[in-house]
C-alpha cells in the first residue's frame, strides 16, 4: 500500500527505525573499524567420549553407558588478578579514539569450553583502583600496616569542588575494594556531624592525616565515641594547629 | 445403521496361508480377509475406540478460511499470535550467566554507578525450536556443566548427540524469526552484547520463605501499645462479614510464601563487556542471590540493536566456530551407532571394544589431582 494511504502508527515506527538507525551511522571523523576477527580454532574435533556406564548395583552387570564428551574440567582457580579487564576507551596521544559503540568491548577469544575465573570481582576492583590511584598513595594510606590510618586517627578531606575540607576523628574504615570508605566525626557548632567518604571517588580530592591516636584503639569501630563521656568534641583546634606547623617556613 | 452381522457369516471369507489378509486394525479383533474381501464394500469401524465418524481422517478438511482466497486474515491463532508480539519479540538470542555479586564504577566526574556482575560460563546453543515443529521460533541455550552421576540417562543421550557435556542449567529464548535461530554448539561469549546497549535481565528472586503481611503485602501492621496485646504485625481484620458473602474473598492477601518466583528486570544498560574475565556488567540490582542462574536479551521495550551490530555478531559466531555444523553431525552419527547398540544389548561389547579414554570419575579425579 502507497505510504500515504498507510495507518499513522506504521509511519511513525519506521521514522523512528530511521532515526535509531542514522545514530549508529559511521561518521567520517574515523574510518569505520571492524572487530578483531580472526578464523576461530573452532569447537575442534569431536573428542574421544569417556563413557558413563548405568550399572545394576546388585549384579554390577552393565545395564547402558553414554558418550560424555568434555567431561567437567576442573581448572585450577588462577588468580583473576592475573587476567586484567582490557580499558574500554583507547587514548592515542592523550585523545579518545572515537569507535562504533559495539566495538568498545573486549573482543579477544578465551580457550574454548573452558570454564572462567571462579570470581571475576578481584580483578575488577584492581583495575579502577589502577586507574583512580595510579601512584598508589591513596591505597597505601589506607592499607592494614603500622604506617597508614587506623581507627581513632584525625584526618581532613578536600571535597574536588572546593568549600571548607570536613576533618574529624575516623571512627571506621570499611574496606570493599573500590568502595572502600571512611566515616568521620566532627562538632560543628556544637552540633555533631559524621560523614562517609569513598577514599577512590573522584569527589575526594584530597585525605591528610593530622594527628595520630596517642595509643592504637582496642577495637576496629569506635562508635563509642558518640558518646558524652568518649566524645572528642571538635577536631577545628587540633586541625588550625596543624596547619599553623606546616606553613612554618625555615631558612 | 447396518446391523452387526455375527462372526458365523463372515467364517466363509477365512484367510489361506497364501494370501495376505488386509489390514487388521481396520476389523474387529480375531478376523482377517483374504483379498477378495476388498471386493465388499468397507466401511470403517465405529466404537469408544476407533471414533464415531465414518469419515476417513484425510477427508476431514485441514487448511479452511484461507487468506488466499479473498478472505482477511484471522485474527486469532498460533499465526495471528506470532504476528501481534513480533515487534517486542527480540531478533536474537539471549545468554544465561551466574551472578557472581555487585560492584560500582567510579566515574571521572566523581559520579558513581553501581553494577552487577554477570558471568558467563560455557554458554552454548542447544537447540532449535522451528515455527514448523514447535509453532515459535525460540533458540535454547545452556550454561555451565553438570556430573553425569546427576544427570538422568534421557538427558545423557540428549547431550551425547549434540556432542556436548551435560549442562547445569537450560533456558529458551524466543526470537523474532528464523534470522534468530543459531548452530547448535556454538559458543556465546560476552561480546554478543555491547556496551551502551539496553538489556533484560530476568532471575529467580531471593525466596523469603513463609512471609507475614507486612512484608509480603505492606500491610502497616498495629499499634505498639495502648492496650494491643499480641497482635502487633497481625492483618487484622480479613473482609466484611455478611454483606461479602459471609466468607473471605478468594484472592485475599494473607502470609504464605514470598519469593524465589521469576522477576524481569528491563532495560538495564550494559556497562562493560569482557571476555578473558567472562563477564558482562550491567547497571543496578538483579533479582536473586549470588551465584544464581540470569537470562540477559535484547531489550523488548527498546529498539532492537543496529543491523549492523546484529550480522556483525552473527558473522563472528561462524568465523570462530566453522565446524559446528561438522562436529554436530559427527555426534549425531555415532549417537544414532550408540543407541543402537544400546537397544541391541551390544553396549558392554563397545565399551570393552572401543573404550580408549578412562572412565567419566576417573577423568574427573585426575583433573582435579
Amino acid at each position: 500500500a502507497p505510504l500515504a494511504r498507510q495507518p499513522l502508527g506504521c509511519l511513525k515506527a519506521g521514522l523512528r527505525q530511521a532515526r535509531q538507525q542514522r545514530l549508529f551511522r559511521r561518521q567520517l571523523a574515523t574510518a569505520a573499524t571492524k572487530i578483531r576477527s580472526r578464523t576461530g580454532p573452532g569447537l575442534g574435533p569431536l573428542p574421544e567420549p569417556n563413557f558413563y556406564k548405568i550399572q545394576d548395583p546388585k549384579t554390577g552387570k552393565i545395564r547402558t553407558a553414554f558418550a560424555v564428551y568434555n567431561p567437567p574440567s576442573v581448572i585450577k582457580d588462577a588468580h583473576s588478578s592475573d587476567i586484567k579487564p582490557k580499558p574500554v576507551t583507547e587514548f592515542v596521544d592523550g585523545k579518545p579514539v572515537f569507535r562504533l559503540p559495539w566495538t568498545n568491548r573486549n573482543t579477544t577469544m578465551p580457550k574454548v569450553l573452558t570454564a572462567p575465573v571462579t570470581d571475576p570481582l578481584p580483578a575488577l576492583h584492581a583495575a579502577q583502583i589502577e586507574r583512580l590511584d595510579p601512584t598508589g598513595a591513596r591505597t597505601a594510606m589506607f592499607a592494614k600496616t603500622k604506617q597508614g590510618v587506623r581507627a581513632g586517627d584525625i584526618l581532613t578531606v578536600t571535597h574536588r569542588r572546593g568549600g571548607e575540607p570536613f576533618s574529624g576523628v575516623c571512627l571506621s574504615i570499611r574496606r570493599a575494594g573500590i568502595d572502600t570508605a571512611i566515616l568521620l566525626r566532627n562538632h560543628l557548632s556544637k552540633v555533631g556531624v559524621e560523614m562517609w567518604f569513598k577514599i577512590y571517588n573522584r569527589n575526594v580530592a584530597g585525605i591528610e592525616l593530622v594527628k595520630r591516636r596517642l595509643k592504637r584503639a582496642r577495637r576496629a569501630r569506635l562508635t563509642f565515641m558518640r558518646q558524652p563521656k568518649h566524645d572528642m568534641g571538635s577536631v577545628s583546634e587540633i586541625v588550625h594547629d596543624w596547619r599553623a606547623s606546616r606553613k612554618v617556613f625555615t631558612s | 445403521m447396518a446391523p452387526r452381522l455375527p462372526a458365523r457369516c463372515w467364517r466363509q471369507l477365512q484367510p489361506t496361508s497364501l494370501s495376505r489378509p488386509p489390514l487388521s486394525h481396520t476389523l474387529p479383533l480375531g478376523l482377517a480377509l483374504p483379498p477378495a474381501a476388498r471386493l465388499l464394500s468397507h466401511t470403517t469401524p465405529r466404537g469408544v475406540k476407533y471414533g464415531w465418524s465414518t469419515q476417513s481422517p484425510k477427508a476431514r478438511p485441514r487448511r479452511f478460511n484461507q487468506p488466499s482466497m479473498g478472505l482477511p486474515e484471522p485474527t486469532t491463532g498460533p499465526a495471528a499470535a506470532l504476528k501481534r508480539r513480533e515487534r517486542t519479540t527480540p531478533k536474537r538470542t539471549g545468554v544465561l550467566a551466574i551472578k557472581k555479586g555487585m560492584t560500582a564504577f567510579m566515574g571521572r566526574s566523581g559520579t558513581r554507578i553501581p553494577c552487577t556482575v554477570l558471568q558467563l560460563d560455557r554458554v552454548q546453543i542447544v537447540a532449535n525450536k522451528t515455527r514448523a515443529q514447535h509453532g515459535y521460533w525460540a533458540v535454547q541455550v545452556g550454561l555451565g556443566e553438570r556430573q553425569p552421576d546427576n544427570v538422568g540417562a534421557p538427558m545423557l543421550g540428549f547431550f551425547e548427540a549434540r556432542g556436548m557435556a551435560p549442562k547445569r542449567d537450560m533456558a529458551e529464548f524466543k526470537v523474532r524469526d528464523q534470522t534468530g535461530l543459531l548452530p547448535v554448539g556454538v559458543q556465546l561469549l560476552p561480546d554478543w552484547f555491547h556496551i551502551g546497549q539496553w538489556v533484560d535481565v530476568r532471575a529467580n528472586s531471593r525466596g523469603m520463605g513463609f512471609a507475614g503481611g507486612m512484608k509480603r503485602h505492606g500491610f502497616s501492621g498495629q499499634e505498639a501499645s495502648h492496650g494491643n496485646s499480641l497482635n502487633h504485625r497481625t492483618i487484622g481484620t480479613v473482609g466484611p462479614s455478611q454483606g461479602s458473602g459471609s466468607r473471605v474473598l478468594p484472592g485475599k492477601k494473607m502470609p504464605g510464601r514470598m519469593g524465589g518466583q521469576q522477576a524481569t528486570i528491563q532495560n538495564l544498560p550494559v556497562l562493560m563487556v569482557d571476555n578473558e574475565l567472562g563477564i558482562v556488567v550491567v547497571k543496578g540490582n538483579i533479582p536473586g542471590p549470588k551465584g544464581c542462574t540470569v537470562k540477559i536479551q535484547d531489550a523488548v521495550k527498546k529498539s532492537p540493536p543496529p543491523q549492523e551490530f546484529i550480522d556483525e555478531t552473527r558473522r563472528v559466531l561462524d568465523e570462530r566456530f566453522p565446524d559446528a555444523q561438522e562436529r554436530l553431525s559427527e555426534a549425531r552419527k555415532k549417537h544414532m551407532e550408540l543407541k543402537e547398540a544400546r537397544k541391541q544389548g551390544r553396549i558392554s561389547e563397545i565399551l570393552k571394544a572401543g573404550v580408549t579414554g578412562e572412565d567419566v570419575p576417573e577423568a574427573m579425579e585426575n583433573a582435579r589431582g
